[in-house]
C-alpha cells in the first residue's frame, strides 16, 4: 500500500515541528527518516500513523485519505523505540493482543489465533520463548515481539520510531540486516526512523534526510551520499573535515597551506570552505604541487579494514582532522605519531558564497 | 547506598531512634491493650457487644465502604487527567488534589457546615427534599471524602508519570477502545499502587476524627463513628470502654501497616522489573 503525506504542518505553541512536508512512498518500500533529534521525523511518522494529529495537509494510504480516520481502523503497525510491551503478558499474549482486542465477529477462534501467534513468533525466531515475560527478555528480543506483536493483525503499513535506538552496537547491526531480511520476506510498505546514518543507508530503499520540520532530500542511499541536495545532507551523512580558506582564482590559501583548483566560478574570489570527507585523501611524507596541506599525526585507531587518522593541522587554522586509510595504505606509509605528513585530496566539496553547495572540484 | 555505622556515636543515633519510637509510638499502642483487658476478657467482650459499640463499628465500616470506592474512582479520574492530558490549569489541578492535605480536618468540617448545614441554600434545598445532610450519616461520610480523596490520586500520579503511555497507544493502535486499553494495559500496570492507595484512604477513613466530630452533631447511638465513640467513652468516665474502642482501631491500623509494608514490596519489586528492563545489557 503506497503512502502519500501533502504539505502536513505541525506546531507545538511556538514551535514548528513540520512545514509543508510532501512524501511519496511506493508500495512495498522500505524507507528510511533520517534526521537528528528535533528534526520533526517521529512526529510525522506519529501522524501518519495516525497518534498526532497535524495542523494542515493529508495523509493518504493507496490514494485513500485517512487523514481524519481513526488510529484504529489505519491498519497500521507500529513499533516503538522503548519497545512498549504489556509488562504484565506473556510474549505470546503480547503477540495476540490485537487479535483479542478484535469484536467478537471478526476475532479468530481461540486455536486459530494461538497458531497465528506460534507463526508470528517463529517468523521473528522466538518460538522457543512465548511463555516468558518482557522483562526476562534482552533488548534484541523484546524489539523482535514487539514486531511480531505489530504483524499480528496484517498491517498495511508497517511503521517503525527508532527501532533499534536503544541497543547497543553489535544488537542493532545484527538486528538491522534482519529487519531488511524481514521485509524482503513479507514486503509490507514501511517507514522507519533513525538519528544513525549508517543504519539509513544501510537498510532503507529510499532515505528521507530532515532537518528542522523539513525534508532536504528523498533518493536512494547511493544518491543521497554521492550528489547530496544540499549542505546539510553533505554535512549530516558521515563525518566531514571543514576547510576554511581564501579563494584568489587559482589556488586555496590558508596560512602556509595551499590548494591549486579551479572552482569553476562557484566562488570567483573571497572566502571559501572545501569539505573533505576523510575516505577521499591520501597522505604521503612529501607535498605536491597542487597540494600543500601540512599535519602531524595524532592518535590513530585500527577497526577492520581501515585505519582512522588524526592529524593536526600545521602552520594553518583547521580543527583536527580525520583521514581514513586502508590498512595497506598505511602501512606503506610507515609513520609514526608526530610526523609531519601531507594531505592530498582526491575529492573537495565546495560551499558557494551564499553558504550552498558548489561543485565538486579536484586539486590540480 | 547505606553504610554500616562503625563509630559509637553512631550507634548512639541509632538507639535514640529505637528510643524515640518506642516511648513516642510503641508504649502508647501497647497501652492501650494493656488498659482495654486490665478488668479482665469478660469486661473487653461486654464492651465489644455493647450496643452503642456496634453502632459506632457499623456507622464506621459504612463511612469506608462508601468513601473508599468513591475515592478510588476519583482518584483513578484525576490521576488520567494530570498524567494524560496537556492542558491549561493542569498544574492547578494537581495542587488543588493537596487541599484536604494541608486543610486542618476541622476546618474542612466547619466549611461543610456552613455551605451544607440547614442555614445554606443546598442545606435548605435537600431538607426540603426530606434529606438532612448535615448531623447524619451523608454529612459524615462526605467530610470523610473530603479529608481522604488525595491519597489514591497522589499514589498514581507519580507512577502514572514514569510509566508513559507508549503501551496505552500500542495497544489503541492494535484496536483497543480507550476502555479496553484502560482495562487491559493501564490497569494491570497501577494494580499495586492503587491497592495502596485503597489501604491508606481506609485507614484515614476509619480514624476520622476532626471533620467527622463537627458534622456528626455526636448523637449517641446514631452518628458516632468508633474515633468518636473513644471521645465520648472517654469522657463518660468509661476508661476501659474508651480503651477497647481504641484497642479495635489500634488493630485495624496494625493490619493496615502490615498491608502497607505488603504493598509497597508489592510496588518495588513491580518497579523493579521496570527498571530492569530498561538498563539490562541487550544481547541477541
Amino acid at each position: 500500500m503506497s503512502i502519500r503525506v501533502e504539505q502536513i504542518q505541525k506546531r507545538f505553541g511556538d514551535f514548528t515541528a513540520l512545514d509543508d512536508i510532501n512524501l511519496d512512498v511506493q508500495e512495498g518500500q522500505l524507507v528510511g527518516l533520517l534526521g537528528p533529534s528535533g528534526s520533526g521525523k517521529t512526529t510525522l511518522l506519529r501522524i501518519i500513523a495516525g497518534l498526532e494529529k497535524a495542523d494542515q495537509g493529508k495523509v493518504l494510504f493507496h490514494g485513500k485519505d485517512v487523514t481524519n480516520l481513526d488510529v484504529r481502523k489505519r491498519k497500521v503497525g507500529f513499533v516503538f523505540q522503548q519497545y512498549a510491551l504489556f509488562r504484565h503478558l506473556t510474549v505470546a499474549d503480547n503477540v495476540a493482543f490485537g487479535l483479542r482486542m478484535l469484536p467478537r465477529k471478526e476475532r479468530p477462534a481461540r486455536s486459530a489465533i494461538r497458531q497465528r501467534v506460534n507463526e508470528l513468533l517463529d517468523l521473528v525466531q522466538l518460538g522457543h520463548l512465548a511463555g516468558r515475560y518482557p522483562a526476562q527478555l534482552s533488548g534484541g528480543q523484546k524489539q523482535r515481539v514487539a514486531l511480531a506483536r505489530a504483524l499480528a493483525l496484517k498491517p498495511d503499513v508497517l511503521l517503525l520510531d527508532e527501532p533499534f535506538g536503544a541497543l547497543d552496537a553489535k544488537v542493532r547491526k545484527e538486528l538491522r540486516r534482519w529487519l531488511r531480511h524481514l521485509h524482503e520476506q513479507i514486503s509490507v510498505t514501511s517507514i522507519f526512523v533513525t538519528h544513525d546514518q549508517e543504519e539509513a543507508m544501510e537498510v532503507s530503499d529510499q532515505v528521507v534526510v530532515m532537518s528542522q520540520g523539513r525534508i532536504e532530500q528523498m533518493a536512494s542511499p547511493l544518491t543521497v551520499y554521492e550528489q547530496p541536495a544540499s549542505r546539510f545532507v553533505f554535512d549530516f551523512l558521515g563525518h566531514i573535515n571543514a576547510l576554511k580558506g581564501h579563494y584568489d582564482g587559482r589556488s586555496w590559501q590558508a596560512g602556509n597551506a595551499q590548494l591549486r583548483l579551479t572552482t569553476e566560478g562557484a566562488c570567483p574570489d573571497g572566502e571559501l570552505t572545501l569539505y573533505l570527507r576523510p575516505h577521499e585523501a591520501d597522505l604521503s611524507k612529501t607535498p605536491s604541487d597542487s597540494a600543500n596541506l601540512p599535519v602531524k599525526l595524532g592518535a590513530r585507531s585500527v577497526f577492520g579494514g581501515t585505519v582512522t587518522l588524526e592529524l593536526e593541522a600545521l602552520g594553518w587554522p583547521a580543527e583536527v582532522m580525520e583521514v581514513e586509510l586502508s590498512r595497506d595504505a598505511w602501512q606503506a606509509l610507515n609513520a609514526q605519531p608526530g610526523d609531519t605528513l601531507f594531505v592530498h585530496p582526491r575529492q573537495l566539496q565546495t560551499v558557494t558564497c551564499d553558504g550552498n553547495l558548489g561543485p565538486r572540484v579536484t586539486p590540480a | 547506598m547505606h553504610e554500616r555505622p562503625r563509630h559509637w556515636h553512631q550507634w548512639l543515633l541509632i538507639m535514640a531512634a529505637f528510643a524515640a519510637v518506642a516511648i513516642l509510638l510503641v508504649m502508647p499502642l501497647a497501652l492501650i491493650f494493656t488498659e482495654a483487658f486490665s478488668q479482665g476478657w469478660a469486661m473487653v467482650q461486654q464492651n465489644l457487644t455493647n450496643p452503642d459499640m456496634l453502632g459506632a463499628i457499623k456507622l464506621t465500616l459504612i463511612v469506608a465502604l462508601i468513601t473508599v470506592p468513591v475515592n478510588l474512582l476519583f482518584g483513578i479520574l484525576l490521576a488520567w487527567c494530570v498524567t494524560r492530558y496537556e492542558f491549561r490549569g493542569r498544574k492547578l489541578l494537581s495542587t488543588l488534589i493537596d487541599i484536604p492535605f494541608a486543610m486542618s480536618p476541622v476546618v474542612a468540617g466547619l466549611c461543610y457546615l456552613v455551605v451544607y448545614g440547614a442555614q445554606s441554600v443546598v442545606g435548605n434545598w435537600f431538607s426540603g427534599m426530606g434529606v438532612q445532610l448535615m448531623f447524619a450519616l451523608p454529612g459524615m461520610v462526605m467530610v470523610t471524602v473530603f479529608v481522604t480523596c488525595p491519597y489514591v490520586a497522589r499514589v498514581l500520579i507519580p507512577l502514572m508519570e514514569s510509566q508513559g503511555q507508549h503501551e496505552e497507544e500500542a495497544a489503541i493502535i492494535l484496536g483497543a477502545s480507550g476502555w479496553q486499553a484502560f482495562w487491559y494495559v493501564t490497569l494491570p500496570k497501577i494494580r499495586w499502587a492503587l491497592l495502596y492507595g485503597v489501604v491508606l484512604t481506609n485507614a484515614r477513613a476509619v480514624g476520622e476524627f476532626g471533620a467527622v466530630s463537627v458534622v456528626s452533631g455526636l448523637i449517641r447511638g446514631q452518628t458516632l463513628t468508633l474515633p468518636l465513640l473513644v471521645q465520648m467513652w472517654n469522657q463518660d468516665y468509661n476508661t476501659v470502654g474508651a480503651f477497647t474502642a481504641a484497642g479495635l482501631l489500634a488493630a485495624m491500623a496494625l493490619v493496615t501497616l502490615l498491608l502497607k509494608t505488603v504493598l509497597e514490596w508489592a510496588t518495588q519489586h513491580n518497579t523493579d522489573n521496570a527498571t530492569e528492563q530498561k538498563t539490562e545489557q541487550d544481547t541477541p
